[in-house]
């Protein structure tokens, strides 16, 4: 039987201007499918957030896989494959927002 | 011999071992604690104290930029705490992140007489500056959050590893103050952990390290294995035990040492609603700067007879 997590990185948290998440070590999963909920945004607003990895959970590279805009409160996902020992989310809100990001994870 | 059995020797279990979690097989139920989502749109109620933002914990392998992969006791993975890079000082109410949590929901199957926890575990914090950051880390700890058929309990204990920057390096059980529930909740009324609960993260604490919901246990000063820098980690052995029948300490070991707790008492509060016969154990770290810190736990014993 495969492992599988979903952990929720983020809680509705507040973001505003550059932001990345907390790192997360997932060297055990071969896929991960990071979802992206934006639970309020101000008026006008816009988020824009990448995939990121690192070889130690510091140094971070753009991985090259990126979220639609978001600009209104919804769901949102992307998938990644072969992004060695570490993930997080990079991104940019115009505005504010409150944003759950929770990643799924699976061997 | 199996596998698993060479690894268990490592331990000093109780008769029945309730779980052996060793990490390399993934999670094993262990997970952060949340607030309960119980109010409209799914929010939780207010409290003193933002329970909703500790650092989620993580199957590890304990890796850095110019040492590579440590690995764990047994294998590849360890359960990895790690904090938020926010702490505030050590008398003030914990900031949001600043602590990591994970605990397993159990519940009691028969009659117990000791009850027991070990874990072999290695503490570190991020290595995001130059120089030894040992002092960046507060607080580590376990307890068990116990309610039998009368009461509601947790005994535990914490090493205090610094305070404001300040090594103390000592051990500390879990132990409240004669104070208010009030005075235990930063001065909130009706919040939902009454004094005794939760004292990880409740009650007054002290520029001298002494803590409402910690009583000092004299001898116990001890420098654990930290290592030369941050990227090193050696793994270390803690056991507490606990007389479940009489609701009192026993002991506690760390590394080879181990420290007598006889006559010690945890604090006794009322029971909650819908949760008699719960047994969870759980463990915790603290950081003392802005800056993330982790406890990868190898894995983990519970134990009675």
């Amino acid at each position: 039987m495969r492992h599988f997590q979903m952990v929720v990185v983020h809680r509705r948290d507040e973001f505003t201007g550059d932001f990345a998440s907390e790192p997360f070590e997932a060297a055990w999963a071969s896929e991960a499918i990071v979802f992206l909920r934006t639970e309020e945004i101000s008026y006008g607003g816009t988020i824009e957030a990448k995939a990121q990895i690192s070889a130690d959970g510091l140094n971070w590279i753009d991985e090259g896989t990126e979220f639609a805009t978001q600009t209104e409160p919804g769901n949102s996902f992307i998938r990644l494959r072969h992004f060695g020992g570490w993930l997080r989310i990079n991104g940019t809100v115009s505005g504010t927002a409150k944003i759950t990001l929770q990643i799924a994870l699976k061997e | 011999m199996s596998l698993p059995a060479i690894a268990l020797q490592k331990y000093n279990p109780l008769t029945t071992i309730i779980t052996y979690d060793d990490f390399d097989r993934g999670a094993c139920g262990w997970l952060d604690l949340t607030p309960n989502f119980t109010e409209p749109g799914h929010m939780h109620r207010a409290t003193a104290l933002d329970k909703s933002h500790w650092g989620a914990p993580m199957l590890s392998t304990s890796t850095f930029g110019l040492v590579g992969t440590h690995g764990s006791m047994d294998g590849t993975y360890s359960l990895k705490l790690a904090t938020r890079p926010v702490a505030n000082p050590y008398e003030e109410k914990p900031a949001p992140g600043s602590f990591s949590h994970a605990l397993k929901r159990l519940s009691m199957h028969r009659t117990i007489q000791r009850l027991q926890m070990e874990m072999w575990y290695a503490y570190t914090p991020e290595q995001d500056r130059i120089g030894l950051g040992e002092k960046d880390i507060r607080a580590f700890g376990m307890f068990f959050d116990i309610q039998d058929h009368e009461y509601r309990w947790q005994p535990g204990i914490r090493y205090l590893n610094s305070v404001n920057g300040e090594l103390a390096q000592r051990w500390q059980i879990m132990q409240a103050a004669d104070v208010t529930d009030k005075q235990w909740a930063y001065g909130r009324e009706g919040e939902w952990n009454i004094r005794g609960i939760d004292g990880l993260w409740y009650g007054e604490r002290r520029k001298d390290g002494t803590a409402d919901a910690y009583s000092e246990v004299p001898g116990t000063h001890q420098q654990l294995v930290y290592n030369e820098t941050d990227d090193k980690i050696n793994w270390l052995y803690l056991r507490l035990l606990v007389d479940f029948a009489k609701r009192e300490y026993i002991e506690f070991q760390s590394m080879d040492r181990v420290y007598s707790l006889r006559a010690q008492k945890p604090t006794l509060t009322r029971p909650y609603a819908r949760i008699e016969g719960l047994l969870n154990p759980i463990i915790w770290l603290e950081n003392d700067t802005n800056r993330r810190c982790f406890l990868n736990i190898d894995s983990v014993v519970i134990s009675m007879d």
